[in-house]
């Protein structure tokens, strides 16, 4: 058998506007688990969508176990043996594991007749060659997205995949998921499988794999085996410039309470509550994080603290204010900034211009008034400030927001929350979706604020993140916050057994 | 690159009317008669008469108004189907003010009844917002609900409450005829100093040029003020306007009245300026004309005087086809209709591919930068 499973030679991918992918080498051998790591826009999807037959590459050739191959589909991918788990489940809720599994590849019997035992008895038997623990018979709807994404990899299994490619898997999973879902690529590498695990968690990436092949830019910058690889070397290949990990947290004395929730209860679709009685407190000169799997209640939670959603009972106290049930632009007001969990939804009018943008809901402050009329000088001049202070790229200030990349995106909402001086900021998932530039950039920011006295609510799915910038920690789960930790005190694994609910502390009350 | 998009912007409107005049041309063949002779008849006859370009004036003042109406309702997102009615009410609002009081100066009545009018236009546009933004009841149901309801309305009121007594026995059903002070002064005087006379001169009135300038307001009210920021927030992203403290209801009520106000002023011109009564059989379907007046105007309001002008010159051309290329009425009416449909979907096509070429000229000098920074270390 022949060593090297994949070889991709100078794919090339060009779209309108962009070459995503130039002139990519990438050998892939038999058994390993292979890292494919870069920022957003680095080229990594499209590489992997290249090999599963989803695009056609514009030159370059690809040869599986040393002869040339055309891979025009996700069919003949699977016929070469390359299965694909997607990032997003396509799963049916209501169907069970094994009608899951077999789906678009149904044993049938005489007359179509499904032969759900036999389906069955071969799903149970691939969780038993792999050491996968899933009940074939279980429905989907009732397992944890852990479980699911297990459901995902048998899929591929089941379909005679010797190569998975696991786009983005860990993005998803609470931490003790993350530890089984490793141990479950382990074995399947030992029973001769090769994996190709696309990522840019760099602590996961070095865990996991043989050898790591980082892109950037839709180049390789090269291919490293990840023992005797530090992470700070890895991050500087993929940003190309040396990057601050750890960024510095200085001790701020905490001042007053700025923020405050007193047994806020929020009512969800059906009136069923999805935030129970949550009570916290922020300070002036403080990072408060909520981690959480997300669905946990965080999204309402925030929307009731800056005035988009109604609170059933409690109270919100801002600067002493009770602004339960107030309005947004009332809070907003009270000079509480909101960097919203969906840029496109809730931050920015897309189509409209940069210049517009940067003052949405400042644009009635008297310095952007000239009477009725907008005074466009004077918010140009100020959002060309803004430009240049927070360092968003773009050719000029005309442009709609949706011309620019969602870190750019980002920065432009940063920018004009971080204006005016907020007395406090509550900051949904702020660097969600960004590249590590892009990230550092705004946890610096937040850092910043925080040392420049704002009160800073972090909600983020990113356990690391809600670690590294807080000064205490609260554990959301169903809607309650169940536990509360100092910086410092909690684990991340202690952290993901509150957030799967398998344990609560009284930490509730105050 | 930019010059070659602002060409393309210029020139699309004149692409689409191209391409109208080739997919009608298909039907002209289609019936055996010859396209050159029918669209040279149309222009000829459209464009080149001193009275054809008045008729084109005057035909294009109410189709102003209510193009503007349902421009407006769209600049905020909201689908005012209710045009038809509320320009029924007000025009009757119009003729109740124009009949009913008498002795008041041409200052105050005129005024008094253009008012009414828009006032009337209002009143029919309350019901659909106020369930809209009550109940979310949506606007595009219960506008039309409320056109049928106009429509019996101002039935009833003319023939059964106020029609004229002096005109029983006879088949005319309408009320009463306004005094001089309510009615609409024309502008025939005035086009007479210009060499420019007859009786579509005397046709044209000051509701023009009332048309024109709400246009010019609307389109300052809606790109420099703060209102004008705040709708185009609310109508793009209404949850990001939400959570930017912009009151969505009230933003979506005010424009809605305002559609609603100048939809009761679309009948006017033939009330007011040409019948000085109001009768059963004044000229309907204005409110759906004004639909596709501003869909091709893309809601802007100086694009609906030129709208409203390429529909008063398809009428007034068409006339000159019937009569000199010896085609059936019938067929112009598709042709119109087509001519219409081909530009919408024209412009539609060409306004993707500039915004598609926008977008890709913006990425670019955005990620430059950030290229040669990395190349600086």
């Amino acid at each position: 058998m022949h060593p090297v499973l994949i070889e991709l030679k100078g794919i090339t991918k060009r779209f309108p506007g962009v070459v995503a992918n130039d002139y990519i080498d990438l050998t892939v051998l038999r058994g390993e688990i292979h890292a494919i790591v870069g920022e957003n826009g680095a080229g990594k999807s499209t590489l992997m969508r290249i090999l599963y037959g989803l695009y056609q590459p514009d030159e370059g050739s690809i040869e599986v176990n040393g002869s040339p191959v055309v891979i025009d589909s996700p069919r003949k991918a699977l016929q070469l043996g390359i299965g694909m788990v997607h990032q997003h489940f396509m799963l049916i809720p209501r169907f069970t594991v094994a009608e899951n599994v077999i789906l678009g590849s149904e044993p049938a019997g005489a007359l179509g007749r499904l032969r759900r035992k036999e389906a069955e008895q071969r799903v149970r038997e691939l969780c038993r060659q792999y050491g996968f623990a899933l009940d074939p018979a279980a429905e989907v709807s009732m397992l944890s997205v852990g479980e699911q994404q297990r459901v995902e990899i048998i899929k591929v299994l089941y379909r005679g995949a010797d190569v998975l490619i696991l786009d983005e898997p860990t993005a998803v999973l609470v931490p003790q998921e993350v530890d089984e879902l490793f141990a479950n690529l382990r074995r399947l590498r030992e029973q001769g499988k090769t994996i190709i695990f696309i990522s840019h968690m760099l602590d996961e990436v070095l865990e996991i794999s043989d050898r790591i092949t980082v892109l950037r830019r839709g180049r390789v910058v090269g291919t490293v085996p990840a023992a005797g690889t530090t992470k700070s070397q890895l991050a500087e290949m993929m940003v190309g410039r040396p990057v601050l990990l750890e960024l510095e947290h200085p001790p701020v004395t905490p001042g007053e309470v700025r923020l405050e929730a007193r047994e806020v209860t929020v009512a969800g679709r059906g009136g069923r509550p999805v935030v129970s009685r949550l009570s916290l407190a922020v300070r002036a000169g403080e990072i408060y994080g909520i981690a959480g799997v997300e669905g946990n209640g965080q999204t309402e939670l925030v929307e009731a603290l800056v005035g988009l959603r109604p609170v059933t009972s409690g109270r919100i106290l801002i600067e002493g204010h009770d602004v339960a049930n107030a309005s947004a632009r009332a809070i907003r007001l009270l000079g509480a900034a909101h960097i919203p969990e969906d840029r496109h939804r809730r931050g920015l009018v897309l189509p409209m211009a940069v210049w517009e943008n940067v003052v949405l809901g400042h644009h009635s402050r008297p310095q952007f008034l000239d009477g009725a009329f907008v005074d466009r000088k004077a918010i140009e001049s100020f959002a060309n400030e803004r430009v240049e202070k927070f360092d968003i790229r773009l050719s000029n200030i005309d442009v709609p927001a949706l011309a620019l990349s969602g870190g750019n995106q980002q920065k432009v909402i940063v920018a004009r929350e971080f204006s005016f001086n907020p007395k406090v900021l509550i900051a949904a998932q702020p660097t969600r979706g960004l590249d590590i530039g892009a990230t550092e950039f705004v946890e610096r920011q937040l850092l910043e604020a925080r040392s420049n006295g704002m009160a800073v609510l972090l909600i983020s799915a990113n356990l690391e993140e809600v670690l590294s910038l807080s000064d205490r920690i609260g554990v959301m789960c169903s809607g309650e916050l169940v536990a509360e930790f100092r910086r410092g005190e909690a684990t991340p694994q202690e952290l993901g057994l509150y957030m799967t609910g398998t344990r609560r502390a009284g930490a509730t009350s105050p | 690159m930019k010059w070659r998009l602002l060409v393309l912007q210029i020139a699309t409107p004149i692409l689409a009317i191209v391409f109208g005049v080739v997919i009608a041309s298909i039907i002209v063949l289609a019936i055996g008669r010859n396209p050159l002779d029918v669209f040279g008849v149309l222009l000829r006859f459209g464009l080149l008469r001193a009275d054809s370009l008045l008729s084109i004036l005057f035909k294009a003042t109410p189709l102003i108004f209510a193009g503007l109406a349902v421009a407006l309702s769209f600049r905020a997102a909201l689908w005012n189907i209710g045009v038809e009615g509320q320009y029924y009410i007000g025009a009757f609002c119009a003729a109740y003010v124009g009949f009913g009081i008498k002795g008041l100066p041409v200052a105050v009545h005129l005024p008094l009844a253009v008012l009414a009018a828009g006032l009337g236009g209002m009143l029919w546009a309350l019901v659909p917002i106020l369930l809209k933004l009550r109940r979310g009841a949506h606007e595009v149901i219960t506008t039309i609900m409320m056109n049928y309801i106009a429509a019996a309305v101002i039935l009833y009121l003319i023939a059964d409450v106020f029609r004229d007594p002096s005109q029983i026995g006879t088949p005319r059903v309408r009320t009463p005829e306004f005094p001089g002070s309510a009615r609409v002064p024309s502008m025939g005087p005035l086009l007479g100093l210009l060499g420019l006379t007859g009786p579509d001169a005397n046709k044209v009135n000051w509701l023009l040029i009332f048309g024109l300038v709400l246009c010019v307001l609307f389109t300052v009210l809606l790109s420099r003020t703060r209102f004008g920021y705040e709708v185009r927030a609310v109508a793009f992203n209404p949850q990001a306007a939400e959570a930017a403290g912009i009151p969505n209801a009230r933003i979506q009520f005010l424009m809605f009245m305002l559609s609603g106000g100048v939809a009761g002023l679309a009948g006017l011109s033939d009330v007011l300026g040409f019948f000085g009564y109001l009768d059963i059989d004044f000229p309907k379907g204005l409110g759906f004309l004004g639909i596709s007046i501003a869909l091709l105007a893309k809601n802007n309001p100086l694009g609906v005087v030129l709208a409203a002008l390429l529909f008063g010159f398809l009428d007034r051309g068409a006339l000159g086809v019937q009569f000199f290329a010896r085609v059936p009425k019938e067929v112009i009416v598709i042709l119109q209709a087509l001519i219409i449909l081909a530009i919408v979907v024209a412009y539609e096509l060409v306004t993707r591919y500039i915004r598609m070429q926008r977008k890709r000229e913006a990425e670019r000098p955005a990620t430059a930068p950030a290229a040669a920074a990395e190349a600086g270390h």
